[in-house]
């Protein structure tokens, strides 16, 4: 079975007035499966935005491809992006609009039929807590609704492949576990989720496999355990919290980024 | 694929988006009443009757037309300039700077080409509301031939196009949106004041009125009082307004393009 989400060999380089090129992502190749959250770790600047930018049709490849259900998204755009739902990073509301007038807006942009897209936004709005806010202006939102609803906009068409970046920034703990379960979900009906995140906690729990982005190329990509097994082991690490406080835990994804790169997720150089 | 079948694909997206705007006006319509068509009609009170009353009649171009008569049309052509190039510098620095929807509709299977198509004749319709307002007022006083008016709102709507499309390349240049204040000032302005919306351009020294002759509001004026008052044709005027038309229809689409998407 071929995968929704086929990256081929992409590369993105943008143009600089007297200097070469600037190299942000470079041949990067990986599939995301049916059913699969595939997470994409990396630092700001890492190349995150400008690999789902490329993905997601809206800039264009210096080099490769991004197949979407077989369709490239490029060059057969109107297809692929049919079987695509994107949350982008920024906030991308539309103003204009209450929060069911806006779902609806965007389920004609996908020629759904008007009765099919009010009973799926219904279902998205009750799913993710917003159904009693249906009514309600953007602006009138709070940063964590204005985020649900942008992922559930994004699920508007039943999308076969879902590309959310950083989905859960500005959640507090509940609505973040809301979104979670709504992607577990996706997951079982057989949604190809790329998603881009700084939270450790949230690709660990939720991503199948999860590609470390570093300076435009993929380090390592695995399943989390295998990632930490591979780079750290099991070894408890110990660490000094606070002065003279000691603190016992076992290796994560963090250790497995700071022994790839020599930095946090956070871009903070490692010390010592 | 044939460009007619393209062009048949995007007729539903660009509808889409036109439809958006269009839903937006309707829903505060008490301001799209008075952008739209309240402003016009200060104009034509304060020009057309005001002025009108102390001057009587203006010569230009060998006619001999009542000044209210002259500044109706005039009009017709100022709202496809303001009301295009206002709406579509304003509203869409908004829209792609702040509101950041033209991301969001090019991520859908609309693509960015027929979101800027949706957002150019949106703010082409608004203009040729405008416009066609005033053409009706002007037909019911009986200042303006029925066939003529009607013949005008098609130009109407390409003229409001020309003005959108330096709106929105106008957008796609500003950093910030009071940079949007410079062409107000230094292009729209000016034009509005020199190209014989007030007053027949005859009445300029020679050199601006060959510089204002190689405007796009002075050749769609040209045209409009053509239709609507009988003033000779002029073929140069035609061809001025088409090159603009082309020129900036391009020009925006493009800068507009090359700033989102890098």
């Amino acid at each position: 079975m071929i995968a929704p989400l086929q990256i081929k060999l992409l590369s993105k380089s943008y143009e600089r007035i007297g200097k070469p090129p600037f190299i942000a992502v470079k041949d990067l190749s990986f599939e995301v499966n049916a059913g699969e959250i595939l997470g994409l770790l990396g630092p700001n600047g890492a190349g995150k935005s400008t690999t789902l930018n490329c993905i997601t049709g809206f800039y264009p490849a210096t080099k490769g491809e991004v197949l979407i259900d077989g369709f490239n998204v490029h060059t057969d755009s109107k297809k692929a992006k049919q079987r695509l739902g994107v949350c982008h990073q920024e906030d991308t509301l539309d103003t204009d609009f209450d929060v069911l007038d806006q779902m609806i807006r965007y389920g004609t942009f996908y020629r759904m039929d008007h009765f099919e897209i009010v009973k799926r936004a219904r279902e998205l709005l009750e799913t993710l807590g917003l159904i009693s806010k249906s009514n309600e202006l953007i602006e009138n939102l709070s940063g964590g609704m204005r985020r649900k609803l942008q992922v559930a906009r994004a699920l508007i068409s039943n999308p076969k492949v879902l590309v959310l970046d950083e989905p859960t920034t500005g959640l507090d703990p509940d609505g973040r576990r809301v979104l979670w379960s709504l992607l577990k979900e996706n997951r079982k009906k057989g949604v190809a989720t790329l998603l881009s995140t700084h939270y450790m906690e949230e690709a660990e729990r939720l991503c199948d496999r999860i590609a470390i982005l570093f300076e435009g190329t993929i380090l390592d990509l695995d399943s989390p355990e295998r990632l930490i097994e591979k780079h750290v082991g099991s070894t408890i690490i110990e660490e000094e919290i606070r002065p003279g406080v000691l603190w016992k835990r076992n290796p994560n994804l963090e250790d497995v980024f700071l022994k790839l790169t020599g930095k946090s997720l956070s871009g903070e150089a490692r010390n010592g | 694929m044939g460009s007619w079948h393209k062009l048949k694909e995007s007729f539903w997206p660009i509808r889409c988006v036109w439809l958006r705007y269009f839903d937006v006006y309707l829903k505060n319509w008490r301001y799209g009443l008075v952008t739209t068509f309240v402003e016009p009609m200060l104009y034509l009170c304060s020009f057309g009757y005001g002025l009108g009353s102390m001057i009587g009649n203006v010569e230009s171009n060998g006619i001999v037309v009542s000044y209210r008569q002259f500044v109706f049309a005039g009009v017709v052509a100022q709202s496809c300039l303001f009301q295009g190039f206002f709406e579509a510098a304003y509203g869409s620095f908004v829209r792609m700077y702040y509101q950041r929807i033209f991301k969001a509709m090019a991520s859908t299977p609309i693509t960015l080409s027929e979101v800027l198509w949706g957002e150019l004749i949106w703010d082409a319709t608004k203009g040729t509301l405008s416009a066609t307002a005033v053409l009706a007022l002007g037909v019911l006083i009986g200042d303006f031939s029925v066939l003529g008016s009607l013949i005008c709102i098609p130009l109407c709507f390409l003229g409001a196009l020309l003005f959108s499309s330096l709106g929105l390349w106008m957008a796609a240049l500003s950093k910030t949106i009071e940079e949007i204040s410079y062409p107000q000032y230094l292009i729209v302005f000016p034009m509005f004041l020199f190209c014989g919306v007030y007053f027949p351009l005859e009445n300029l020294p020679r050199n601006i009125q060959i510089f204002a002759s190689l405007l796009p509001l002075t050749a769609l004026l040209s045209l409009i009082r053509t239709l609507t008052l009988d003033f000779p044709f002029h073929p140069e005027a035609m061809g001025v307004f088409i090159f603009w038309l082309v020129l900036l229809v391009l020009l925006s689409r493009d800068t507009m393009s090359r700033r989102l998407v890098k």
